[in-house]
């Protein structure tokens, strides 16, 4: 709890001061552009819920980044299970012959499969031929996007459209509006329900607790009869899983479509929002509201006060360093 | 000289020109890993070096004093992180994660804030077409030097020994957080030289997103060159090449993304093992603290 505390005054000492200093230096007076930011954020009830869609969108990745840390694991290839989810999301919505009731879990489930695929992937690699997870995802990351470059450029490509994309889903595939008049989907209360879920597996599952002790003392562990290299090959498919199903959600959600333009960076963001929230669930989802503040009046900040929305990109940067002193692996063997 | 003879030579040239920033990335990235320090950070210092060059070359009107800049911008961010590695003992992956992000938003703002315009400097000084035959000739330079030195010399021998046991090595009076800063640190010099090239000598500016993933392909060809001087050139310019070669292929029907996609799959396929033993420096990644 302190550490949670001290953490996320860190957190908030670097993005008030540090957009302060960027401000400053742009010529522009710090409280006219977080007024701004904060205005264009939480301002009505469309700006609230398209932070509420960022924040969703940064809370699935952050999830499956939480998951992998505390099991010792740094899966740094969230955005590319995004986009291997969203795309798979794209694809199937648009193929399968399938009634709406039965159509969009169908398609949630296997946007997760392809990316739990991916993060399995790399759990597979580490567990059987000891190759390093944070490397593995990173290469990983590179080939989903240009694999789904691919895919939507060449076998999906949509005749007669100019830019590389599916066609438009079906109705049938969308995400349930939330709120009428908004592009809040049921997305929202998912990724919540999935927070809650991902809580209790932590704390009252076995799963849970050989994932925390693989983290945390891997030898006790291997010693106490966990199988590390199972855990690791779980672990990375279910945090690849959940971060394929964000990708879901933003394509079947907000854009009706997938193209490889799905995702700003949302699963490097995510390590700051999971760092933040201490990698405890509850926290988390606090952090990613946090993130979608920024995220989502970088716009606003940009229109109204001139502050270009880069100064966004630079804090979420200086975040994860200012928190990178936490130790997530006791064993880490690196590259 | 046939059409034949022409094209190779001319596939040849753009696999040197494809080839030197990924070799100045990965050499970099190679001294560090050699002495414990990770460096996820090498496209964060493309972005410093590329970026830095730029500033100081149009500031001065000098592309030399530029490149200075562009090694010194690197060489600094690059101390961050060896900062933060040794003496804060703090996770290097999440850290060079972050710096990446960092340096990309700091020069995207930076273009602002210099020179009032978004995504792309104005033409500044450049190289010139002198200076970029300098370039490539002093990448493979470096990497006999940098070969030579740490296999060749004392200096070499303690940077390994921090990369494989750092605890044994200070038993045998080594400063282990010491070498490891200065490896990271004229490592992010050696890297930064990769994003001078791109700015001030392939082109003549920067423009944001303009390294593309180089520092990660470095990484790449850190692991497929087997932490390796010698192995990281070979393996930059086998990258090089396939970049090259989409080029020529662009009408063939063989995916262009297939033969982008090639650095990544060889290094997935060199660390799972499948292209002979590989193996790290023992102590990679790993925080060192005196107990």
């Amino acid at each position: 709890m302190r550490r949670t505390l001290r953490d996320a005054l860190i957190a908030l000492a670097v993005v008030f001061g540090v957009g302060s200093i960027a401000m400053l230096l742009g010529h522009v007076s710090p409280v006219v552009g977080f007024a701004a930011l904060f205005d264009g954020a939480l301002g009505n009830q469309s700006e609230l819920a398209e932070t509420l869609l960022q924040t969703t969108a940064l809370l699935f990745p952050a999830l499956g980044v939480a998951l992998a840390f505390r099991a010792g694991l740094f899966n740094i290839g969230a955005e590319g299970q995004i986009v291997l989810g969203g795309m798979t999301a794209g694809v199937l919505g648009v193929a399968l012959p399938l009634p709406g009731p039965l159509l969009v879990p169908t398609v949630l489930i296997a946007a997760a499969a392809a990316g739990g695929a991916w993060g399995g992937l790399a759990g597979f690699l580490k567990a059987r031929f000891g190759a390093n997870e944070v490397i593995a995802t990173l290469m990983l990351n590179t080939i989903a996007v240009l694999f789904a470059t691919y895919l939507i450029g060449g076998p999906f490509k949509q005749p007669g459209a100019g830019a590389a994309e599916t066609p438009q889903l079906p109705p049938a595939a969308w995400l349930p509006v939330l709120v009428p008049g908004t592009r809040l989907s049921v997305s929202f209360p998912i990724a919540l329900a999935l927070g809650a879920a991902i809580w209790y597996v932590f704390r009252q599952t076995v799963f849970g607790y050989e994932l925390r002790a693989a983290g945390e003392a891997p030898e006790a562990a291997r010693r106490a009869g966990i199988d590390l290299g199972r855990t690791a090959f779980t672990t990375m498919a279910l945090s690849g899983a959940i971060a394929g199903l964000g990708g879901a959600t933003i394509v079947m959600g907000v854009l009706h479509r997938f193209n490889t333009g799905l995702s700003p960076g949302y699963g490097f963001i995510a390590i700051a929002v999971a760092l933040v929230g201490n990698l405890e669930p509850p926290f988390i989802i606090i952090a990613a509201f946090g993130f979608g503040i920024l995220q989502s009046g970088a716009i606003a900040m940009q229109a109204e006060a001139n502050v270009p929305r880069d100064v966004v990109t630079l804090i979420e940067g200086l975040v994860i360093v200012a928190l990178a002193g936490r130790r997530f692996a006791a064993e880490r063997r690196a590259a | 000289m046939s059409a034949l003879g022409a094209g190779l030579v001319a596939l040849l040239a753009l696999t040197l020109v494809k080839a030197t920033p990924l070799i100045y990335a990965a050499l970099g990235g190679v001294l560090s890993e050699r002495s414990g320090v990770v460096n996820i950070g090498l496209e964060g210092i493309l972005v410093a070096g590329a970026f830095g060059s730029v500033v100081a070359s149009a500031a001065t009107g000098n592309p030399l004093v530029g490149a200075f800049a562009g090694v010194v911008a690197g060489a600094l961010l690059a101390a961050v992180l060896a900062f933060a590695a040794t003496r804060l003992g703090v996770d290097q992956i999440v850290a060079g994660t972050g710096l990446n992000i960092v340096a990309l938003g700091g020069a995207a703002y930076g273009l602002v804030l210099i020179f009032g315009q978004p995504g792309a400097s104005p033409e500044v000084p450049s190289l010139g077409r002198a200076g970029e035959a300098v370039l490539i000739a002093l990448a493979f330079g470096l990497a006999a030097a940098l070969w030579f030195a740490l296999f060749r010399t004392p200096w070499g021998l303690r940077v390994r020994s921090c990369g494989e046991n750092p605890r044994a090595a200070e038993i045998a009076g080594i400063d282990a957080l010491q070498t490891r800063f200065w490896a990271v640190v004229i490592g992010g010099a050696i890297a930064a030289l990769g994003g001078v090239y791109l700015s001030l000598a392939e082109l003549d500016l920067y423009s944001d997103g303009m390294t593309a993933g180089r520092g990660y392909i470095a990484l790449a060809a850190v692991i497929f060159g087997r932490w390796n001087p010698w192995g990281a050139l070979g393996a930059a310019l086998f990258f090089g090449f396939f970049a090259a070669l989409q080029y020529s292929l662009q009408r063939s029907g063989i995916p262009s993304e297939l033969m982008q996609a090639l650095p990544y799959l060889a290094a997935l396929v060199a660390l799972a093992g499948f292209a002979g033993r590989v193996r790290a420096p023992a102590a990679n990644g790993v925080p060192f603290e005196r107990s």
